[in-house]
């Protein structure tokens, strides 16, 4: 990299004045440098990009061009956003501006002339952070950096090279310490979903002891392949991985995912004998391999905090947690492993992913009035305790439609249904046979994933 | 706008300068206990009635029409007003910001988020005509429909998702409307621009299946399924006799790695 013009970036940083205004920041350090260097000249950006058919308009948008297609006169498909602040507006993560500059962010990514983005950075010069969305999800790609002479040259290199190779997949981890959620009903389901909808999805059965994904696919169970792999730094996961496929013989037309089935050697061996051969992170790196294979992949874990779920949060940029509305251990065991279990998890990670996806009620048919009045007042009563105990706000993870505003406490429920949990004894994903249940987790697909 | 008139200001107007225009729909019980309450607490209304210039020293309600009937009921001679410009769209906001009108969207290009809270908040009234639909049944088979040209609401009742004609359609028309012939365009715009997507990144994006086949498959009550799952617990003999079973070519030499390639396409 051509070394003067990074000194070009650091000699504008280095010229702010303190208490530089939106408008000085723009014009000596984001125009002049910073855009330059993420790599877009001044024909792929465009200010004040409108992100729907209201007066909304975030600060950049920015697309590198390819061949005739020429971001600043069409204006289509962008890429990148950014959000831009004066130094008078405090950045520090934590902050009230903070908060409400992150949730301004969230709502342009989610807007309908933002469907193609794929990455957000919010800035003010003191402090810069990078978001990458998936479809609907959003969650943070580095922390909220502090800017100093020393590093600004190498976040925006970080920067650019992670936006010019975006990873296709969203690693999903489906976990509660709770057992009897339906988490592997909801992993086998969500996966035959989203191939349904065209999307390549790997599922990986992390939870060996039970097998029961595997099982649930009829599967054979291998002996140690994955255990090989795990221990081995030079096999690879695209030896083990299986492929399921599902053919609809009237539309002539096939539907495939692919699966890592769980192992029995990795459930004979205890925890401790498991971390002495492999690192928390091994699952991680191997994953990472495959993360421009797929648009998903998703990690049945077990109920515990032990080795196997520990690693699959480790690997995960999200987490989807199921839980019963009749079943206040459930809604607790969410609470520990959303405040106390992932913040555990980014720490080791020195990241700040995996992070919790708004929990949801998975089967029963129908809740009824008298049940929803005493789980929305468990509820109330978790997230008052979490928050004088823990210093910890659980609200927007169990009522993700609650603003300082509004006091709305829907949760999404996944109704259940009867061939979804005899769909099991057919080995086929409830989804791939029966329409109701179709319906059913394509609502679920569509709440948390696909936009 | 001059700075000479008054709108966007709160006046305190006499009350026979002001036609209630429609009026609220309120039951007595609610007009009485409220003017009883603002005359015992102290008789300002703080929440302004929102009214429009019609002509010197007149004004009509647009907007919190019950402040109006209170005021009438508790014998208010002058009562607080916020005047708004009489624009129709002024108009209109105005009732939809006072709780009064129900706000719609259009169906033709609602997400399917809109389409769910619109159905949710519908099922949910008391007494709704529509108890007993199931949200997430009929979430998904309004939003999966071809609604970019559906002329007329009534489409929603051929989907089977337990909406019928007569009350139940009707309590859909308060929240939906439908822009076919702007929409059609609209969603031209959209397709080219995924397939532009698909264009223009270097990732590799898996084919979507068009909406037709999900609609086929909606439709199809008994689905044949045969599944060819485990592939690779296969034998070689019986993964040819699945490459002849589907009239593939040129697997007669084949390895067994080769035979699940081929069989995974």
């Amino acid at each position: 990299m051509n070394t003067q013009t990074l000194t070009r970036v650091k000699q504008h940083w280095l010229d702010l004045p303190d208490g530089a205004s939106e408008a000085q920041v723009n014009d000596m350090f984001i125009v002049s440098s910073v855009l330059d260097e993420l790599g877009f000249s001044l024909k792929e950006r465009i200010p004040h990009y409108k992100t729907d058919t209201g007066g909304n308009a975030v600060d950049y948008a920015l697309r590198r061009n390819q061949g005739g297609n020429e971001f600043v006169l069409n204006g289509s498909n962008p890429h990148v956003l950014l959000e831009l602040k004066g130094r008078d507006i405090n950045l520090t993560k934590g902050s009230a501006q903070y908060k409400s500059t992150v949730k301004q962010l969230k709502r342009y990514l989610l807007a309908p002339n933002c469907q193609t983005v794929q990455w957000g950075i919010i800035t003010n010069s003191d402090h810069i952070q990078l978001f990458r969305k998936h479809g609907k999800v959003i969650f943070p790609a580095t922390d909220c950096l502090q800017i100093t002479e020393d590093n600004l040259e190498d976040i925006i290199r970080d920067f650019k090279s992670r936006i010019e190779n975006t990873p296709t997949a969203l690693k999903v981890a489906i976990y509660n310490n709770k057992g009897g959620v339906g988490k592997t009903t909801t992993t086998v389901n969500l996966a035959a979903i989203l191939a349904l909808k065209g999307k390549k999805v790997l599922v990986v059965d992390f939870d060996p002891s039970q097998q029961d994904l595997t099982k649930s696919l009829d599967i054979k169970p291998s002996e140690k392949d994955f255990y090989s792999c795990l221990v081995n730094k030079n096999s690879e996961l695209k030896d083990i991985i299986h492929p399921y496929a599902i053919n609809y013989k009237k539309l002539n037309k096939r539907f495939t995912f692919d699966v890592i089935p769980a192992d029995k050697k990795l459930a004979d061996c205890g925890d401790d004998e498991l971390r002495q051969e492999i690192k928390l992170y091994r699952l991680n790196k191997l994953l990472k391999t495959l993360e421009y294979n797929y648009d998903y992949i998703l990690i049945d874990s077990p109920p515990n905090w032990r080795f196997f779920s520990q690693s699959a949060m480790y690997a995960s940029d999200v987490v989807l947690i199921p839980a019963k509305h009749n079943n206040i251990y459930s809604l607790e065991n969410a609470a520990i492993a959303i405040q106390k279990f992932l913040p555990q998890i980014q720490e080791n990670k020195k990241g700040c992913t995996p992070i919790a996806l708004p929990i949801f009620f998975n089967g029963e048919n129908k809740i009824s009035d008298a049940h929803k009045i005493t789980m929305t007042s468990a509820i109330d009563d978790l997230i008052k305790k979490f928050t004088k105990n823990e210093k910890f706000d659980l609200t927007p993870y169990f009522y993700p439609l609650s603003t300082k505003g509004s006091k709305n406490k829907e949760i999404f429920h996944l109704p259940g249904y009867a061939s979804i949990s005899n769909a099991a004894f057919a080995y086929i994903p409830a989804v791939f046979k029966d329409k109701i249940a179709r319906t059913y987790y394509l609502n679920l697909a569509m709440e948390y994933f696909l936009q | 706008m001059s700075n000479l008139d008054d709108i966007g200001n709160l006046m305190h107007l006499p009350m026979d300068e002001i036609h209630p225009g429609e009026g609220t729909d309120a039951s007595n019980y609610i007009i009485t206990a409220t003017a009883k309450t603002l005359s015992n607490l102290g008789g300002r209304n703080w929440v302004p009635l929102i009214v429009k210039e019609v002509g010197e020293d007149e004004y009509e309600v647009i907007g919190n029409s019950l402040i109006y009937a209170v005021a009438e009921a508790a014998g208010l001679e002058k009562v607080w007003c916020i005047i708004a410009d009489a624009s129709q769209n002024t108009i209109e906001l105005t009732k939809i910001l006072s709780g009064e009108v129900i706000p719609k969207i259009n169906l033709s290009t609602a997400t399917r988020d809109e389409i769910k809270s619109a159905l949710e908040y519908l099922i949910e009234k008391p007494l709704s005509s529509l108890k007993g639909v199931n949200l997430s049944v009929a979430t998904i088979r309004i939003f999966e429909a071809p609604r970019e040209s559906w002329k007329t609401l009534g489409e929603i009742t051929k989907l089977k998702c337990g909406i019928s004609k007569g009350k139940k359609l009707d309590a859909l028309k308060e929240v939906f409307y439908l822009t076919p012939n702007t929409n059609l365009k609209e969603s031209n715009t959209k397709k080219a621009t995924s397939k532009e997507t698909i264009q223009i990144s270097t990732q590799k994006i898996s084919e979507e299946p068009t909406q037709e086949t999900i609609e086929k498959m909606t439709q199809e009550s008994t689905l044949e399924i045969q599944i060819t799952e485990n592939l690779k617990n296969m034998t070689s003999k019986e993964l040819k006799a699945l490459a002849r079973k589907k009239g593939l070519s040129g697997y007669s030499k084949k390895k067994k790695s080769e035979l699940v390639a081929m069989l995974s396409k």
